[in-house]
């Protein structure tokens, strides 16, 4: 069979014929054209036009959850549960002034705030935007009662932070809050994504906010939905273990009502961070809803600074927790020994200048070890100008004083460990003999932080190992995937010999439990072991100049150290009258069990 | 210099088929502009002004090529067509699950666009190569492997629409060499048999929209949607329009994909039933215009170079305006010289610049 016909004295006329049948497909097909459009826009239009009158769709962000934060066991440090927010969605606000107007009335909000907000988003953007987070019930009804006068106005429910306590752990855990425009413009962030601004919010943030999802709703004309077209689900959050343990923060926090400072509690044995208090603290509850302008304005001009974290933001003088060092380092360098005594009457005299004791009239005759006990100053004075300067400082540091401990959360501060060669560098002035008795008590230039105050006491509870202190044990997802976890990590150590650290661990114990200084932190049926420490302000001229800071630097139990409780109160005074029974309190939460059957024994 | 136009050939430059194409242009970009009047919406209008551009010089430089040296290249082109999809297919540009487009500079790609003239190019060098005479059997088969390898590349790309034009221009040079009725029949039946194959080739969503045309409303909320959309967005423009600012299907985003394969439905809901026959007359005029000039060329290659980018024409604004109304399944082809897209615009304007070449040397 031929594929193509033929036939004689036709050809020329057969390609027009066949372009001419294919033509007429064209055309025909052009017809059905025609004759859909005028069925679909004429015959169907009016139909159509209605529906299209009604077809309102609105793509809603849905938020995912933010992840959860739990202490060591398993108990929840911060949650979420719904929130109702206001959200306009600035291409439905017909009569944009109107009903600006009457949101304002309705929800007492300033119009000139909800006219600010609009103006930072296209007016035809159909995205929500949202105006008040955390809404109360009362205020949801008042929007649902008078939804008709608010086209473009809508209620959206969203997962916000719930906290155990509006200031509970609020410098650890960190407040959230909507991103500011510099976060925007760095592009990582969208307008009105909540991220976590400090803390372990801030820190692990990329973690905790997981993804939102998103709804496309159809809406009739009144604005209620009709069906869901599509839905993403959002995907929450990861969720963290962290190391604190709830019971010991909210212990530590009660302990510290009414004062301004800090409680730091560590695991000498891995670093871990059990509790890790500042006050006065803030209000995580405010940051979630819409924090006011004014209130936003007194929280950080407030002249106790609640936002700084005390922990690690604030450098304090050490005060006679330094004599540790002292003795440390004499002890190690054989510049002191157990047996070097010295009559205390009070006063030390230096080419004409008078060092006094905290105790007017002095110890009498003290060792080391009770120098130690007693806080002796005037022993240390002479201890101090033995070892020198030098030795002081490398011993400091070798406790991780004057650095960095490592800790995750950002601003920590570094304090400072003087030496001869610092003050050389930093003043041009040679270092005198007055320094080195200034420093040797704690007092001078030396400023640390309770933070490393406590790093600092583990180490001498675990015989050497600076630990990085760690807050975190992992990041894991909700189906239990682990993302991210952290091991315990040694960050240097301190090497003295068996002896010295037998005699600073004797003599801590002695200051707790010999009639010493920080006798107010006894509990029984625990060994604590303990330094007290009373810090002189630097002399500012101003009115809060006077009262002492107050420091209690303790583990427990003595001969196996599984907690290390630091404590400073400022402007609290003395270190054994405030801080050591703010300890106290802490170890008896800790010790709960072992408290209770000691206090029963001795009742019985 | 190839770009030396010759006098007898400007005479005889073709004013209806380039007022037509300039006409649905022109109402494209303003479709374009006025999606979203402001910096999205004249930027991409904007863009789309440089493809023009780009397009018209390169009409210019086609239509003044004489086309039989094309041809001749045919064999040439048809291989560098074939690698270029197979460098896409490898190292092309993942987009919405596809990969079609290849990097160029600033500008992304898509050859399996290119490959439709080829495509053309190589029907009229295949047909009327000496070797060729008479078109039999054997002949017939040369095409289906030469045809058949692209073919199968475009798919899996997966670009369903450029392979689904490509076989009605096939049919469209068949016929018009005169292969007999049967004969097509016998291939028609040929590939009814292997469509059961190509539905295993088919990736799901494609599967899913063949589905949906069957039945619009198996997944209201998924594929269907483009469809119920569309076709609100077009009835509502009625007799009359909506115009810009009242387009409230266009504008409100609820039209997937609008500016590209649904832009006919903004047109439509703009500008109301008159508007829309307006431009299928523009349509019409250029599709009935080119059969002419294959209707009037002796010269065999002309003819079916001619008809291969009229029926190339023809496939692509009538199969896409017929998804777009709802009329045929959606298969994601852009309707020419409107649709927003560089490789596109550049194609059609090219394919024009063919079409042109050959009427213009019709009687040498």
């Amino acid at each position: 069979m031929e594929v193509v016909a033929r036939r004689p004295g036709e050809r020329k006329d057969a390609w027009s014929r066949r372009v001419l049948a294919l033509t007429a497909v064209a055309s025909i097909g052009f017809l059905f054209l025609v004759g859909q459009l005028w069925y679909l826009q004429v015959l169907e239009g009016g139909k159509l036009q209605e529906l299209s009158e009604r077809n309102r769709i609105r793509i809603r962000p849905v938020a995912a959850p933010r992840g959860v934060l739990f202490d060591r066991n398993g108990l929840a440090l911060v949650d979420n549960r719904p929130a109702f927010t206001l959200s306009f969605i600035p291409r439905e606000l017909e009569d944009r002034s109107s009903v600006l107007a009457r949101v304002s009335v309705l929800l007492k909000i300033p119009y000139s705030e909800l006219e600010e907000m609009l103006a930072r988003v296209p007016a035809d953007s159909l995205r929500p935007v949202r105006v008040r987070r955390g809404l109360s019930l009362e205020d949801v009804a008042k929007v649902e009662e008078r939804k008709l006068e608010l086209p473009g106005v809508i209620v959206e429910v969203e997962p916000q932070r719930v906290y155990p306590t509006s200031s509970f752990a609020a410098h650890l855990l960190g407040y959230v809050r909507e991103v500011n425009d510099e976060q925007i413009k760095q592009g990582r962030y969208r307008r009105g994504d909540l991220i976590g601004q400090t803390g372990l919010e801030r820190l692990l943030d990329e973690y905790l906010r997981g993804q939102d999802g998103g709804e496309r709703i159809e809406v009739d004309a009144l604005g209620r939905p009709v069906q869901v077209m599509q839905r993403a689900e959002p995907n929450p959050g990861a969720q963290v273990v962290t190391t604190v343990d709830r019971r010991v923060q909210e212990a530590a926090e009660r302990a510290m009502a009414g004062h301004a400072g800090s409680v730091v509690v560590l695991d000498p044995r891995n670093g871990d961070v059990l509790a890790m208090t500042s006050s006065p603290a803030f209000d995580l509850d405010r940051f979630t809803g819409n924090l006011e302008r004014e209130d936003w304005l007194r929280l950080i001009q407030d002249p106790k600074y609640p936002l700084l974290n005390r922990a690690l933001q604030s450098q304090y003088a050490p005060g006679s927790i330094y004599k540790v060092i002292v003795a440390a380092a004499g002890l190690q360098e054989g510049s002191l020994t157990p047996m070097d005594r010295t009559y205390c009457n009070g006063q030390f005299h230096m080419g004409g200048w008078t060092f006094k004791d905290w105790k007017a009239g002095g110890h009498g005759h003290v060792d080391l070890r009770a120098a130690l006990v007693h806080s002796c100053n005037i022993f240390f004075y002479q201890a101090g100008l033995r070892v020198g300067p030098s030795a002081m400082a490398r011993y400091a540091k070798a406790f991780g004083l004057g650095g960095a401990t490592g800790i995750d959360l950002s601003g920590e501060k570094l304090g400072l460990v003087p030496s001869p060669e610092w003050k050389r560098q930093r003043f041009g002035r040679p270092w005198q003999a007055g320094d080195t008795v200034n420093t040797s008590i704690g007092q001078g230039q030396v400023l640390v932080t309770p933070l490393q105050v406590a790093r600092m006491m583990a180490a001498i509870a675990n015989g050497g190992i600076l630990w990085k202190p760690r807050l975190i044990q992992r990041v894991e997802r909700v189906d239990g995937a682990v993302l991210y976890s952290e091991q315990s990590a040694m960050t240097g150590h301190v090497d003295l010999s068996p002896a010295v650290w037998a005699f600073l661990r004797g003599a801590l114990w002695g200051a707790v439990n010999e009639g010493g200084t920080g006798g107010a932190a006894r509990v029984a049926g625990l060994d604590i072991a303990g330094k007290t420490g009373t810090a002189q302000r630097i002399a500012k001229s101003d009115s809060r100049r006077g009262e002492d800071h107050a420091w209690f630097a303790s583990f427990a139990p003595a001969h196996d150290p599984q907690v290390v409780v630091v404590v400073l109160v400022e402007g609290g005074g003395k270190g054994g009258q405030v801080a050591a029974p703010i300890a106290r309190q802490v170890y008896q939460s800790i010790f709960l069990e072992r408290v209770a059957v000691a206090e029963i024994r001795s009742g019985g | 210099m190839m770009l030396r136009i010759d006098r007898r050939l400007l005479l005889n430059v073709d004013w209806t088929l380039l007022g037509a194409a300039l006409v649905i242009i022109g109402l494209g970009i303003l479709s374009l502009w006025s999606l979203a009047p402001g910096r999205t919406g004249s930027s991409i209008a904007l863009r789309q002004l440089v493809w023009v551009a780009l397009g018209l010089v390169a009409l210019i430089v086609v239509a003044s090529m004489d086309y039989h040296t094309l041809v001749r290249f045919a064999p040439a082109f048809y291989v560098a067509g074939v690698g270029l999809l197979l460098a896409v297919s490898v190292m092309g540009r993942m987009v919405a699950g596809a990969r079609r487009w290849i990097h160029v500079g600033p500008l992304t790609f898509q050859p399996s666009e290119l490959f439709k003239l080829i495509f053309i190019l190589t029907l009229a060098w295949l047909f009327t190569s000496r070797w060729a005479q008479p078109p039999s059997r054997a002949s017939l088969l040369w095409t289906g492997a030469l045809l058949g390898i692209p073919l199968l590349l475009v798919i899996r790309q997966p670009d369903l629409g450029t392979a689904l034009v490509l076989v009605p221009v096939l049919v469209a040079v068949l016929v018009g060499i005169g292969v007999r009725l049967r004969v097509l029949g016998g291939l028609g039946l040929a590939a009814v048999a292997v469509m059961p194959l190509a539905w295993l080739v088919l990736k799901d969503y494609q599967r899913e929209r063949l589905l949906v045309y069957v039945d619009p409303f198996r997944d209201p909320l998924g594929t269907a949607y483009n469809v119920i959309q569309a076709k609100i967005a077009i009835g509502s423009g009625q007799l009359l329009g909506k115009g810009v600012s009242g387009a409230t299907q266009s504008r409100l985003a609820f039209l997937p994909e609008r500016h590209t394969d649904f832009i006919f439905a903004v047109f439509a809901e703009m500008w109301g039933f008159l508007g829309c026959l307006v431009l299928i007359l523009a349509y019409a005029l250029l599709v009935l215009r080119g059969f002419e000039i294959a209707v009037g060329t002796r010269d065999p290659r002309g003819r079916l170079v001619a008809l291969g980018v009229t029926a190339l024409f023809a496939t692509q604004s009538l199969v896409n305006l017929g998804m777009v109304t709802g009329l045929l399944p959606i298969v994601g082809i852009p309707l020419p010289l409107m649709s927003y897209g560089g490789s596109s615009m550049l194609v059609s304007l090219m394919a024009l610049g063919l079409l042109l070449s050959v009427r213009m040397r019709q009687f040498h």
